[in-house]
Order: C-alpha cells, then structure tokens, then sequence
C-alpha cells in the first residue's frame, strides 16, 4: 500500500499523458504574433484540466493581451529580447534609445573581461544596435512604424536570431561577472562551463539562470518591471507571477509604475503578455463620437475615455471649443434660423441665471432656452461657447416651436421645449410644466445633462427627415 | 506581409554566404598552423579541410580530411563534419561521423571553422572514452597504446592514396 501514494490514478494520468500530447508549442506560425487579445488562451484551454481551466479563465481580466512566440526552442530568449525593445518604443524617447545604446556598448567591455572575444559576437551585436538605431529613427520621426519595424525585425529569422545570439553572450557574460549571484543555481560545473552548456549554445533554451541574468543585465538597468506568469498545474486559481526586476531609482527607490515586460511560461514555452493599460484601446467609441472626434483623434487617451465622452459633446465645457471644434461640417448649421424666430421673447434678457452662482454647464444650457437675444446681448459669457456653429448645435438642434412660444408668452414669458432652471422657477414661483418628451429635456438620457447619459447614434434621417421636421420647417419658412 | 516565407529563406542564404566569406578571409589572413579550409563548391556551403595530427599523440605526423557541410541556418546550425581520411579514434565511426558536443545540442553561433578544426584536433589527442562511436578503440586507449597506434596507423591514408582511391 505504501505504493499507492505515488501512483496517481488511472484517469488523472490519461488527463495528463493527453495534455502533453496535445500541447503543441507553435512550431509553424510566425517567429512572433500579432498582439491578440488573451481570451485564445481561455479558449485553448477550455478543454484542459481544470486547474488549467481556471487559471486561464482568470487570465484574459488581469492580462488582456498576449503574443505568441514560435517554440522553436529560441521562444524564451526572443520573447525577453522583443519585449525589451518594445518596451523601449512604448517609452517613446529617443533619448532612452541613446542611453540603452550606450550602456549596452559600455557592457562590451564585460565579454572581454570573462574572456568572451568580443570579435566573436560583433556581428551579432551589430543587429542589436541595428535595430536600436531603427527603431530610434522611427520613434524620433514620429513616424508610428516602430512597432511594424520590431515585428518585421523578428520575424526575420536571421535578425532575430543574431539578436538572440548576442542576448545570450551577454547573459553568459554577465553570469561570468557575477559568479556570486548564479552559483546557487548552478549545480553543474563551474559558472564558465555551466554558460558554455547552458545558455551559449544555439539550441538551448531559457533557463532560470540566463533569465536572472538578462533581468539584472538588460531589463532592470533599463527602468523596466520584469514579471514572468507561470502557468502550470500549481495550486492557485490564478498564473503565480515571479518578480524578477523591480527597477529602482538612484537612492534605491522603487519606481512607481515602471513600464512592465511581462512573459507568460507554460512548461517548455514563452510568450508574451500585456495588461490592458500598456496600450491605448482601439478605437471604440460610440457613434455620435466617431462623427464628431476626427479633428483630434489621436488624443484618445484610454483611462479618461469616459470624461472624453463627456468631453465630447458640444456645450459641455464652456472653453477651449475655439480651437478644438474648428469649423466642422454639420447638418445642423442650418438650425440657428429658426432661433431667429424666437427674438420676441425679449423680456427674459437679463436672465437671473447669470446673478445666481450656477454652474458652468447649466449656464451653457440656460441661456439658449431663455431666448437668442440674451445670448449676444450677454457675449461676456456667453461668446465663448458660441463661436463655432457646431457648439450650438445641440443646444438649438431643436429649436422650440412657435407654437410653445406663444404660450411661454403668454404664461411664463418663455417658451421653448426646456424645462426652466430651478433659479427661474424660484423667482417666477410658477411650478414647473415639463415637456418631458423632448431629447433637450435633461431627464431624458439622451441628454448630456442626464446622470445616466447614454448618447444616441444620430442619424439626420429619422431625427429630422421623420420624427421633427414637421417642427423646423414651419419656422424656418 | 512581412510575415511572408519567401524574403526570409534568401536572406538566410545570403547570410550564410556573407558569414562564410568572413570565415574564409579570416583564415586566409591569419592561417593557423595545422588547420587548412578552402570551400570546394561555388557556393561556399561545402569546404573541405584538413588537420595535422597533434604532437604526442598517435595521430602525429597524420594528416587528416574533413568535409564541411554548412545548413541554410548556419551559424545558428552546426555544419555537417565528416572524417574523409579513414581514422581509428574512439570518437569517429568508421564512415567518419564525429561524436562531439559542439556539433551536435552544444553548437554556438560563434563557432567557426576555425573553432570546430581546433576542438577537433584536441579531440585527438584527448578523446572522449565515456561516449564512444568506437567502442575497441575507446578500450585500445586505455589498456594498450601500442596496439592503438597500430590501429591508427594501419587505418590511416595518405591524402594521395585517398585521392588515388
């Protein structure tokens, strides 16, 4: 019986024998993917055991982004070298490049001094600091084809492995300096013939050595975090991630949110992976945005994506709008007309809105619905917000109808499909008559004001061909 | 894209051409005592070389023809060495296929064919008796010399005798 507790049963050995014979680290795809999003993994292991399950379940919310590094055995060592590079155009410093080129070119002395001829690895070297160059030129000419140009790189199979190739010396080297800090993992040999063994030779792969070495050598100097995920059958319902580098700063500190390489290791395989906040999202904004954001696409800043919505939206904040609202083409330039129609509604001029301590939004809301006269007569406040005719868009996209005019007349001295503002209703003392089935109406969360805001896709076809014409054209006839 | 294989396999070839034109103006500029290269086909992926059997050993005085075969992968793959002159070493089959490290699992791109003749000729004065190709041999080495050199000697050709072969 004693044999029992190192048999495992039958069933848990098949699971295990069918998952080692169904992993297939990629031998075929590219040297290194595309960015994809980590839900494939999930989906890789949604037949797996459930150890895997779980943990790969749990994956794609902490780590929203993965890269496949081909097994060819080179995985680990390609996947460190192209997340340092990368990591280096996320910087976007070309600065950073000069210092990385520098430091890395004062490390040459280090092969020398562990007896490495240097002449022996130049060639190597040289596509290293190739590629450095590359990639500085690309981040200093702004062009955005750094990223292409690092992929390319490594998909060629003799860039990527010259770089490979020098990475390794350099572990070997820097294992060679630092005899001290890698002989406790070395339980073979010297440190000499360990690296000849062990981490120089073409075909071997990444092992708990070299990574320490290339994180003290390579990543850490550099300013980098150096995460590594393992995924395997451990206890635990998430990867355990293994710190290898926290960068400090000159008095030891740690740096605070250093930019992070992070690997995911399954036995035998690396690749790479990425939280969500390394890379700004894609592009996936509601529809009224994509209409209305092209003057300056390119400041889609991911983490304030939901004040940018807000942001977005014409009146809502009363500056800046000269400049980044200039001139867009808009339907609704024809609708200050009808606003025309509502001059008579003179006696609401001086608003009391404008004494009372509001805020800046109800302002911008205010004015329009009081009446189009006031607005100029009050450009002090109100010039602002009206300089380019989309800003008015949403305010006099729906203009009230005579009709209500007339009747704000001859009740409210107002009119309009608003509901007045508190500071109004407190002077007139008249309760509020809510015409609530307006869009303009704040309680309707198509409108910016609402608390539950939901902006609508705007179409020109149903808005006004369909559900409002018949409301404009009277006036603007 | 990019991506594609076509690009990527003629820049491997031309790598390996470029590597190996180094290699041989290396040796042509600084020829080592003992060690001959020369390519023996247009391009540069198959040479042929020789070592001159090391001093004190049995193989003294012996010269020695090798083949070299690079793969399109070199240096990121070890060139395919073959023994041409007929040798008795606990290393060495009699076909000529070579039991070393270095050109199998141990291979670095930083190897050269200046590299792997040197190891070789240290290979002979030093063999590996615990994984011989050559089990007698192995044997031979360690129990009598005499009849090991004889061996040696009675194997071996001339590299006119090969080539008159």
């Amino acid at each position: 019986m004693a044999d029992a507790g190192y048999v495992l049963p039958d069933e848990e050995l098949a699971q295990l024998q069918k998952l080692s014979s169904d992993f297939e680290p990629e031998t075929t795809g590219p040297l290194v993917g595309e960015r994809q999003s980590s839900a494939a993994i999930t989906t890789e292991y949604a037949n797996a055991d459930p150890v895997y399950r779980v943990k790969t379940a749990a994956l794609p919310s902490k780590y929203a982004y993965f890269r496949t590094c081909r097994g060819d055995g080179h995985c680990g060592w390609r996947a460190i070298a192209f997340t340092y590079l990368e990591a280096l155009v996320r910087e976007a410093n070309v600065g950073k490049f000069e210092e990385e080129e520098a430091r890395l070119m004062s490390i040459n002395n280090l092969f020398n001094n562990v007896g490495i001829n240097y002449e022996l690895i130049i060639d190597f070297a040289e596509e290293m600091f190739d590629l450095l160059h590359k990639l500085a030129h690309s981040v200093s000419s702004n062009d955005g084809n750094a990223d292409a140009i690092l992929l390319q790189a490594f998909n060629d199979m003799g860039t990527s492995l010259s770089i490979i190739t020098y990475i390794k010396f350099l572990a070997s080297a820097w294992v060679q300096a630092h005899p001290a800090d890698f002989e406790a993992f070395i339980t073979t040999g010297d440190v000499k013939t360990y690296c000849s063994l062990s981490i120089e030779p073409s075909q071997c792969e990444l092992d708990y050595v070299a990574v320490g070495a290339l994180s003290a050598a390579l990543i850490k100097p550099a300013g980098f975090a150096f995460e590594i995920m393992y995924l395997d059958r451990s206890a635990g319902e998430e990867v355990n991630a293994t710190v290898f580098s926290q960068p400090t700063d000159q008095n030891g500190m740690l740096l605070p949110n250093p930019p992070t390489i992070r690997l995911l290791y399954r036995p035998g395989h690396y690749d790479i992976l990425y939280k969500a906040e390394d890379f700004p999202p894609p592009v996936q904004q509601q529809p009224i945005q994509v209409a209305l954001a092209n003057p300056y696409n390119d400041s889609f800043i991911p983490s304030e994506s939901s004040v940018d919505i807000m942001a977005m939206i014409p009146g809502m904040y009363s500056t800046s709008f000269g400049h980044r609202w200039p001139s867009v083409p808009y339907e609704f330039d024809a609708s200050p007309t009808p606003q025309a129609q509502v001059t008579p509604v003179q006696p609401y001029t001086p608003t009391p809105a404008s004494a009372a301590p509001v805020n800046t939004s109800r302002q911008d809301y205010m004015p329009v619905h009081a009446s189009h006269q006031p607005n100029h007569s009050n450009t002090g406040r109100h010039g602002l917000h009206l300089e380019g005719p989309p800003v008015t868009l949403p305010i006099h996209s729906l203009p009230p109808p005579p009709v209500s005019i007339e009747r704000g007349h001859l009740t409210l001295e107002r009119g309009g499909p608003f509901r007045p503002s508190m500071y109004e209703l407190e002077q007139i003392n008249v309760p509020s008559f809510q015409t609530s089935i307006f869009k303009n109406s704040q309680y309707n969360t198509a409108h910016y004001m609402n608390p539950d805001f939901q902006p609508e896709a705007w179409s020109p076809d149903t808005e006004y061909g369909a559900g409002h014409k018949g409301k404009h054209k009277p006036p603007a006839q | 894209m990019a991506l594609s294989e076509g690009p990527r396999a003629s820049n491997s070839a031309a790598n390996v051409a470029s590597r190996l034109q180094k290699e041989l103006m290396d040796i042509m500029t600084h020829p080592t005592p003992g060690i001959t290269a020369f390519p023996s086909s247009e391009n540069l992926t198959t040479w042929t070389a020789t070592i001159d059997g090391p001093e004190a050993t049995p193989y003294e005085a012996l010269v020695f023809k090798l083949t070299f075969e690079f793969p399109a992968n070199y240096p990121y793959a070890p060139p395919h060495v073959v023994f041409k002159t007929p040798i008795y070493h606990p290393n060495v089959d009699f076909s000529g296929r070579i039991c070393l490290d270095i050109l199998k699992d141990k291979w670095s791109a930083v190897y050269n064919t200046g590299t792997v003749l040197l190891s070789l000729q240290s290979l002979l004065g030093e063999p590996n008796n615990s994984s011989p190709l050559n089990g007698q041999a192995a044997e031979l080495w360690d129990s009598d010399m005499d009849e090991f050199k004889r061996l040696v000697l009675a194997r071996h050709k001339t590299p006119e005798e090969l080539d008159a072969a």
